[in-house]
């Protein structure tokens, strides 16, 4: 299904969606991120992109598994998989969305997480094509995505200035459309070959490049044990700010939040982890294999460039650039792909 | 002062829980639950010495014997806000007093900075208070925890630092 | 000006005097408009070397780790390093010479005036720029600073003032006093704001209206502990908030594991990170000599320095204390006084 919805009609489509919970970018805090919008507020698709992902609506920082207590010496488990409203996700770059469908391989494959897909199921994405790179880090194009990449969205709109070219993709998208159908135009002659033309464009733009891709995994396996890891990582000061705000990595920790020992009270608890913590790969004999930051540098590009490839056939990387910008001394996975390479 | 509809939300909430200990039945008055970190020199005597003088006071006072004033860490006042005490007493020696001659003069600079710091991002001032009470005041040590005790009741329970689960 | 071939030719010559191992310094990076920190071991490197309002790193914290480094290694090379120093970073190095983290003698102290400027505060630009990125940024002489912004090159100078990291505008010790050499000017601060301000403002807000503010901040937090990892007084091998020395093993009980100490638990809840950001700011009172960096690094833009600033005033108000200032002085809470604050206890 293809639509135009005007701009000034975004506010009406938002509104009809009135029984799911809807998010939108806001800058708030000097910072785009996702905030719940309230029926009857406008929303502002003017957004560079947001600090975190869109993972954060389907793999959420914690995550309680189950309560548990003490009942006449008898340990009591409730259940408390998660019954969330539908969400609808508007302004999801294409990048966040070529993210989904690798989380969604990652907790469906030899598990199926339940947590996951029950808020998975209710989550409709609804992406924006970026016009413009909105950062000199972005490299979609060099992990095989694009700016205007329908993969992993639901709805895929384009801006054309005074309105939206807005794409159904899936099932779930077309209804959400079919949710505002009022809002929307038809498509006329001519809109299609703007599109085009906005898309042909936005792929023009230059962007950080990887090379072939297919040669990288081998140039990785073969510097395993190269100094070049322990250099690159040298000013690494082994902080969460790239898995967390990536949006596909996943790792994740398990916790006993006991809150009351006397009633052995409490809950089970996943919260993310990464593999920049030094207790990350610590062992109960307090070995730590993974002691040095360059072998966590290592460990963040092998699972992205050449394990996740092994295991899945695609990169756990879709280029949003996020890890590069929001470093706070410059590491740089295009870079460092680039040394390791040659 | 308090907000009624909040005191009666938190009640609900702490209902069966006791993280922290303190007397709490089922639709009594909001009855606060205080962590009181007490010098075994001064203090912990004190009230000691306000029991065996059957001196009647609050019993919401769940007391916590330390070696020394100074031993507190900033983290023992944090934990037990965290868990969901009311109110936190540290009580200590009369400066001049201390068992190890400078302790109680190191936790009072100390406390300062916790309880700028506690006022600072939001805590209700009154949450947070430090006495000094010699082994020979039991008197004071009942008249300092009942003064706090009618203070936290004014202010109700305190759902800011305790953790929400 | 500061001319930054001066600091590459002494940098170039400690190297080649083999007075130091290595020089910390700024350079050009790949990753954004901002310089980023390098560790030059070889006399040529020495031309990377950069200086500008986008050096916005306390290299400090390379000392700290090289200090850990070289405690765990085999054969450790414990030469002195030079480093690149601001005023503020010349004040942490003091702060851990007073602590005795390491010897005046183990480094070589490059200070660089600011010279009445500053670094640019990157939470500033992105709000300029509504979270577009800069491409570049430069002093733009008295003006202020020219930027430049990604897929728009035209030029645009925004004054000092509008764009300065909040503590530049507060700073008023710009130039290095703990140093082995000084290059620039030693102009004295802008003085554009008073020490403390925004401190001061927080303060004049009720405490329902405080708590609010930091209950939003509290609750946006992420716990990537980044603010943790740049700070250079955050030595401690191993934190409250990770458990890493609680060995497990056969014999250990299940209740044992269940009532094992945890300060904070892992969860990025409003309660567990009040625990973690109020405990790292009790533990940098009196050490915090206002680097920024805790707030610069924050994805979420927490306003961290805040926090550190109020018991940093208190330090100064009550008991005459500034971090960094004196390194033969006690630290202030292994120190007293009489006349300490004594009213607020009963």
């Amino acid at each position: 299904m293809e639509k135009i919805l005007n701009q000034e009609k975004l506010r009406e489509w938002v509104d009809m969606l009135d029984d799911c919970e809807v998010y939108a970018p806001a800058f708030a805090d000097s910072v785009w991120n996702f905030a719940r919008i309230e029926a009857g507020t406008d929303i502002d698709l003017s957004h560079t992109n947001t600090i975190g992902s869109v993972k954060e609506f389907v793999f959420p920082q914690r995550e309680v598994f189950f309560r548990f207590e003490k009942k006449d010496g008898v340990p009591v488990l409730t259940p408390t998989l998660p019954d969330p409203k539908p969400t609808v996700v508007f302004g999801v770059r294409p990048c966040d969305g070529r993210g989904m469908p690798r989380n969604d391989t990652v907790f469906n494959k030899e598990f199926v997480d339940p947590y996951y897909w029950a808020r998975r199921d209710k989550l409709t994405l609804i992406g924006l094509a970026c016009n413009l790179p909105h950062s000199p880090n972005c490299f979609c194009q060099s992990v095989g995505g694009s700016p205007h990449s329908e993969d992993g969205l639901d709805v895929l709109m384009t801006d054309l200035g005074d309105r939206f070219h807005v794409k159904g993709i899936t099932v779930k998208g077309v209804e959400a459309m079919e949710r505002g159908r009022d809002a929307f135009d038809a498509v006329r002659d001519g809109d299609q070959a703007e599109v085009e033309k906005v898309h042909d464009t936005s792929r023009s733009f230059p962007q950080r490049p990887l090379g072939n891709l297919d040669a990288i995994p081998e140039a990785i396996r073969e510097n395993f044990d190269s100094p070049l890891w322990a250099d690159m990582a040298q000013h690494c000061i082994g902080c969460g700010i790239c898995t967390f705000l990536c949006p596909t990595c996943h790792c994740f920790d398990i916790n006993d939040e006991v809150i009351s020992p006397t009633t052995g009270e409490g809950e089970r608890v996943r919260t993310w982890d990464n593999c920049q913590f030094p207790d990350f790969t610590m062992h109960t004999s307090g070995h730590n294999p993974r002691a040095d930051l360059g072998s966590r540098l290592r460990q963040r590009v092998s699972h992205k460039f050449l394990y996740f490839v092994e295991n899945h056939k695609t990169q756990q990387c879709t280029g949003c650039g996020r890890c590069i910008t929001e470093c706070p001394v410059g590491i740089d996975i295009v870079a460092v792909l680039e040394r390791v390479s040659q | 002062m308090s907000n009624p509809s909040k005191v009666t939300k938190a009640e609900d909430d702490t209902q069966g829980r006791a993280s922290v200990a303190g007397a709490r039945k089922p639709g009594a008055t909001f009855e606060p639950r205080i962590v009181a970190f007490l010098c075994k020199w001064c203090s912990s005597a004190g009230s000691d010495l306000a029991g065996v003088s059957r001196i009647q006071y609050s019993a919401n006072a769940t007391p916590i014997t330390i070696p020394c004033s100074g031993s507190v860490s900033p983290m023992y006042i944090l934990s037990a806000f965290n868990k969901g005490a009311d109110g936190v007493l540290i009580s200590g020696c009369h400066p001049g007093d201390c068992h190890y001659m400078e302790g109680n003069y190191l936790a009072r600079r100390k406390l300062y900075l916790v309880k700028e710091l506690l006022q600072f991002i939001g805590l209700e001032s009154e949450r947070f208070r430090m006495s000094w009470v010699s082994a020979a005041e039991g008197a004071k040590f009942a008249e300092v925890v009942d003064e706090f005790v009618e203070d936290l009741r004014v202010l109700g329970p305190q759902n800011r630092l305790k953790a929400k689960r | 000006m500061v001319n930054v071939e001066e600091i590459r030719d002494y940098a170039a010559n400690l190297l080649k005097k083999g007075e130091v191992k290595s020089v910390l310094g700024f350079r050009r990076g790949s990753a954004s408009a901002f310089a980023e920190p390098c560790t030059i071991t070889d006399v040529g490197e020495a031309t990377s070397l950069v200086w500008d309002p986008t050096c916005l790193n306390n290299l400090t914290l390379y000392l700290v780790k090289d200090r850990k480094q070289q405690a765990a290694a085999k054969n450790p090379d414990n030469r002195p390093v030079g480093i690149v120093a601001k005023g503020c970073d010349s004040r942490a190095i003091g702060v851990l010479l007073q602590e005795n983290y390491f010897k005046r003698e183990d480094v070589v102290v490059i200070g660089v005036s600011c010279e009445g400027t500053g670094v640019v505060d990157p939470r500033k630009l992105s709000a300029k720029l509504k979270g577009r990125t800069a491409s570049r940024v430069t002093f733009g002489g008295a003006d202020g600073i020219n930027v430049s912004v990604y897929g728009d090159e035209t030029e645009t100078v925004i004054p000092a003032r509008e764009i300065l990291a909040d503590r530049c505008l507060e700073c008023r010790a710009a130039v290095p006093a703990l140093n082995d050499v000084v290059f620039g000017e030693a102009v004295g601060a802008r003085e554009f704001d008073e020490p403390f301000h925004a401190a001061k403002e927080a303060e004049s807000l009720s405490a329902d209206e405080r708590w609010a503010t930091w209950e939003h901040h509290f609750d946006r937090c992420l716990r990537c502990f980044a603010c943790r990892a740049v700070c250079p007084m955050c030595y401690c091998p191993e934190c409250v908030v990770d458990s890493t020395t609680f060995v497990v093993t056969l014999g250990t009980s299940a209740e044992e594991k269940a009532n094992r100490i945890r300060w904070c638990e892992r969860s990025a809840n409003t309660s567990e990170s009040a625990v973690y950001h109020l405990t790292r700011t009790i533990h940098l009172a009196g050490r915090c000599i206002d680097c920024g960096e805790c707030e610069r690094v924050c994805p979420v833009n927490i306003p961290l320095r805040l926090l550190n600033t109020k018991l940093e005033k208190e330090a100064f108000e009550m008991f005459e204390y500034q971090a960094g200032h004196d390194i033969e002085q006690a630290s202030l809470l292994s120190s007293f006084r009489d006349e300490d604050p004594n009213s607020f206890i009963r």
